[in-house]
């Protein structure tokens, strides 16, 4: 081997920056037909009679979900991780072949466990609790991936030339440590291939069926504090890592108060955990429960603010950046919607709120501002940011970055105010009374009436999956733009027009 | 004490486990230790009820309709007693649903009937002009997986002591024993009586044939887990 | 005292504690404002800004110099 300076080695981050991006686009694509399919039900037959039982909304509902959490925004932690951790720790994956190789064995894991995971849920195998779809033979697969990386994870924290860890390392260990515990937790089931007859029989019936060791209420409480902290492990935690990086890298700005960072990771370590109980408000959960859920939710406030304000407060001094840059014009958005979003999760999370907007599409809403504003920006500009450093080009068209942005953001906003709309609509539809004291609406006027905001909805998504496919093509024609003469870039990225 | 655990991400790790586990300890453990008790008149599922259940998950009809009453009048006035915890003692998993695109279904065996549920699976639009649910037409040719259902009464019976075969206090003060097979045949022919309940109340030729011959659609096993739900 | 009360008396003691530690944090993250090795809180960033190979980590692994420049050496040798 020719003697030549050690780099950092990113090829198993490029191998998930692949997978984040056709993850993504799968995700966004069927999320677009479910919302299609809510505004006009012909589309349930897109593909025809035939392959209905494959293509109707609710078949493909936890696809979307699931293509969106564990292919689009876990393969954009994993490919920040193998880019982030070796940089802020100071170490080449290039100097341990055994990290190495556990990389690329962890990536192709990944996919076959997706790709297991996709054709079971197309097949309707499913144990129906949201984002823990996955039976169990899947879930052990997910076990080996996660454990995989955590062995990566801390491989490479072990041969570390920096000695204190930067807070995004922070947030990915916990992020390996929260999901790890939440997912074990919640999956636990017992195969029904274990039950026998009085007549000796055994391993009867479907050998990937299981049944769920908690039952009820119980059940409702372990999956909801999963399913809550899913999203508190999945979608912020990481995603808080990544920005924590990628801004003041990409605006050569320092942290605006490093010990504010630190200080609200503590915060959401602790609080997160406990909120979980605002999905079951009014439900067979104890009381006492509920309470804690609304009162954890609205201190959640604190701590997310924290992240975000620090977030907004680096570009201090420097917003002339927002203007030039579309990297960071997506990263100062995504933080926006961050804190937009962990508002309007807190007030959502109030008893009498709650009490209107449960079961309503103000809660699908709110999913999605903090998905596609928050996670999908940041994850699209961690990927820009790291183009460059990656395939050393420069990125192909800045020009088509403004433009994907502006696309975003209008898709973005028409989702979820038409989604606040239909929420708010429906919630007090189904509460009135007339003047006798009987319900004043059947519930089908309570669906019809949600037509034009289901369609609005429906053109919303429509527009931020055209955003991504224009980002998609951005990164495609980057592999192949002019290569870029520094060795190592700094700061700001390097556009085309 | 604190830098300390900054530089060894051991410790760190698990400080930071520590603070993560702590609310499930206090908030979900306890609860645990007093499992909800079935209220009088649950009863377990049967086995073609509870392979119309697996064709509901299946489906994913939890995705659009919820199965929880909420305490309200507007709720109660619409779908009936708010739910108690007791009457999901027998659910795994839970089906209460996020979502309410559908009305709830929690009780929806008092007001609806298997001929409704025949139309309505056919064709939604047909029983509730405007609807925008899909048609679930392929679970008339489907076979139900009554095996898998059985398999599942055993391991709950086995697991968590599930009473089949055991008399379960009803409201009106009688008792009432679901039945569980022996074995796998005697579980299909127990379903299959029951199926042919079910389809001696519907109209498609087909389904009326299949049952018949002794196979049960899915449909079949749907509606019997649909006219359970009270 | 049944297991319940136990119970409360526990979460009680934890959470106090929990409190003690939050605001020591706090005080201790404002008054100190450098860690063990001396280094400034706020330099850590430069752990994202300066993160090149050749940078000179903010806080190095090893205090023995001859170490550090034996596994700078060793880069430049793979």
């Amino acid at each position: 081997m020719e003697n030549r300076p050690l780099e950092y080695d990113y090829t198993v981050a490029k191998m998930f920056m692949f997978t984040t991006i056709v993850l993504g686009i799968v995700g966004m694509l069927i999320g677009v037909i479910l919302a299609f399919q809510l505004a006009f039900p012909g589309v349930n037959l897109i593909l025809g009679e035939g392959l209905a039982e494959y293509t109707n909304f609710s078949r493909l509902r936890p696809l979307h979900t699931d293509a969106v959490i564990f292919g689009f925004t876990l393969s954009g932690v994993f490919a920040t991780w193998y880019y982030v951790g070796q940089r802020v720790l100071k170490v080449s994956m290039a100097e341990s072949k055994f990290l190495m190789t556990l990389g690329k064995i962890h990536f192709w894991l990944y996919l076959v466990v997706v790709t297991a995971a996709v054709v079971s849920l197309f097949a309707g195998v499913t144990s129906s609790k949201e984002y823990a779809e996955f039976e169990w033979p899947i879930d052990i697969g997910v076990v080996v991936v996660w454990v995989i990386w955590g062995m990566g994870l801390f491989g490479l924290i072990g041969i570390r030339r920096e000695k204190s860890l930067y807070i995004s390392i922070w947030y990915y260990i916990a992020t390996f440590l929260g999901i790890a515990m939440l997912y074990l937790f919640n999956n636990m089931a017992i195969p029904t291939m274990l039950g026998a007859s009085a007549a000796g029989e055994s391993g009867i019936g479907a050998w990937y069926h299981s049944v769920s060791m908690y039952a009820g209420t119980n059940d409702a409480l372990v999956q909801w504090w999963y399913g809550h902290n899913a999203v508190a492990f999945g979608f912020t935690v990481p995603i808080v890592a990544m920005i924590y990086y990628f801004l003041p890298k990409e605006s050569g700005q320092a942290i605006y108060s490093y010990k504010l960072s630190l200080l609200s990771f503590w915060g959401l370590m602790f609080v997160y955990l406990w909120a979980g109980g605002h999905h079951l408000l009014y439900s067979t959960v104890p009381d006492w429960m509920q309470t804690m859920g609304s009162i954890f939710s609205i201190i959640l406030i604190l701590p997310s603010w924290g992240s975000a304000i620090n977030m907004l407060l680096t570009m201090k001094g420097e917003w002339q950046q927002v203007a030039a840059s579309p990297l960071i014009k997506f990263m100062i958005l995504a933080s926006t919607f961050y804190m937009f979003s962990t508002l309007e999760g807190p007030i959502q999370a109030i008893k009498s709120v709650n009490a209107i907007a449960h079961f309503t599409d103000w809660i699908v809403g709110h999913v999605h501002d903090g998905v596609l504003g928050w996670v999908g920006f940041m994850i699209m500009a961690a990927l820009y940011h790291m183009a460059p450093r990656v395939f050393k080009r420069e990125i192909y068209s800045k020009s088509l970055m403004v433009a994907q942005f502006w696309i975003q953001t209008l898709g973005v906003v028409l989702y979820f105010t038409s989604m606040w709309i239909a929420g708010i609509t429906q919630g007090m539809m189904w509460r009135a009374h007339d003047e006798f004291g009987n319900l004043a609406y059947s519930f089908i006027d309570t669906v019809t009436v949600l037509h034009p905001y289901y369609t609005i909805r429906g053109i919303g998504g429509l527009l931020y999956l055209v955003g991504f496919l224009m980002f998609a093509y951005n990164i495609y024609k980057t592999m192949s733009a002019r290569p870029v003469e520094e060795r190592e870039l700094q700061n700001a990225s390097p556009m085309g027009a | 004490m604190f830098h300390w655990l900054e530089k060894h991400p051991f410790f760190f790790a698990v400080g930071v486990f520590v603070t993560i586990a702590f609310a499930g300890l206090v908030e979900i453990l306890p609860n645990f230790a007093q499992a909800s008790r079935p209220v009088i008149g649950t009863a377990p599922y049967s086995t073609l009820e509870l392979a119309g259940r697996h064709v509901y998950i299946k489906n994913s009809c939890n995705a659009c309709h919820s199965q929880l009453v909420r305490p309200f009048k507007s709720e109660t006035d619409r779908y009936g007693h708010y739910s108690l915890s007791g009457e999901y003692a027998y659910d795994r998993p839970f089906l209460w649903g996020s979502k309410r695109t559908g009305p709830d279904l929690m009780r929806v065996g008092n007001y609806r009937t298997t001929d409704w549920h025949e139309n309505h699976m056919k064709d939604p639009a047909s029983v509730v002009p405007g609807s925008i649910m899909p048609a679930y037409k392929w679970m008339f040719a489907n076979k139900a997986d009554i095996d898998t259902a059985f398999a599942e009464q055993l391991t709950v019976a086995q697991y968590f002591s599930v009473p089949y075969n055991e008399p379960v206090p009803m409201r009106d003060g009688s008792k009432k024993i679901v039945k569980m097979g022996a074995s796998i045949a005697e579980a299909n022919e127990l379903a299959l009586q029951e199926a042919k309940l079910i389809a001696a109340d519907m109209r498609d030729q087909d389904v009326k044939d299949a049952v018949a011959r002794g196979e049960i659609p899915e449909i079949v096993a749907l509606i019997a887990y649909m006219n359970s739900l009270k | 005292m049944d297991i319940a009360q136990l119970q409360a008396y526990g979460y009680f003691t934890l959470i106090i504690l929990l409190v003690i530690a939050l605001y020591g944090y706090i005080y201790h993250l404002y008054t100190k404002k450098k860690d063990v090795d001396g280094v400034d809180y706020e330099s850590y960033s430069d752990m994202a800004l300066k993160d090149d190979l050749d940078d000179a980590p903010v806080s190095p692994k090893s205090d023995d110099k001859s170490t550090l420049e034996g596994a700078q050496r060793n880069r430049r040798e793979i």
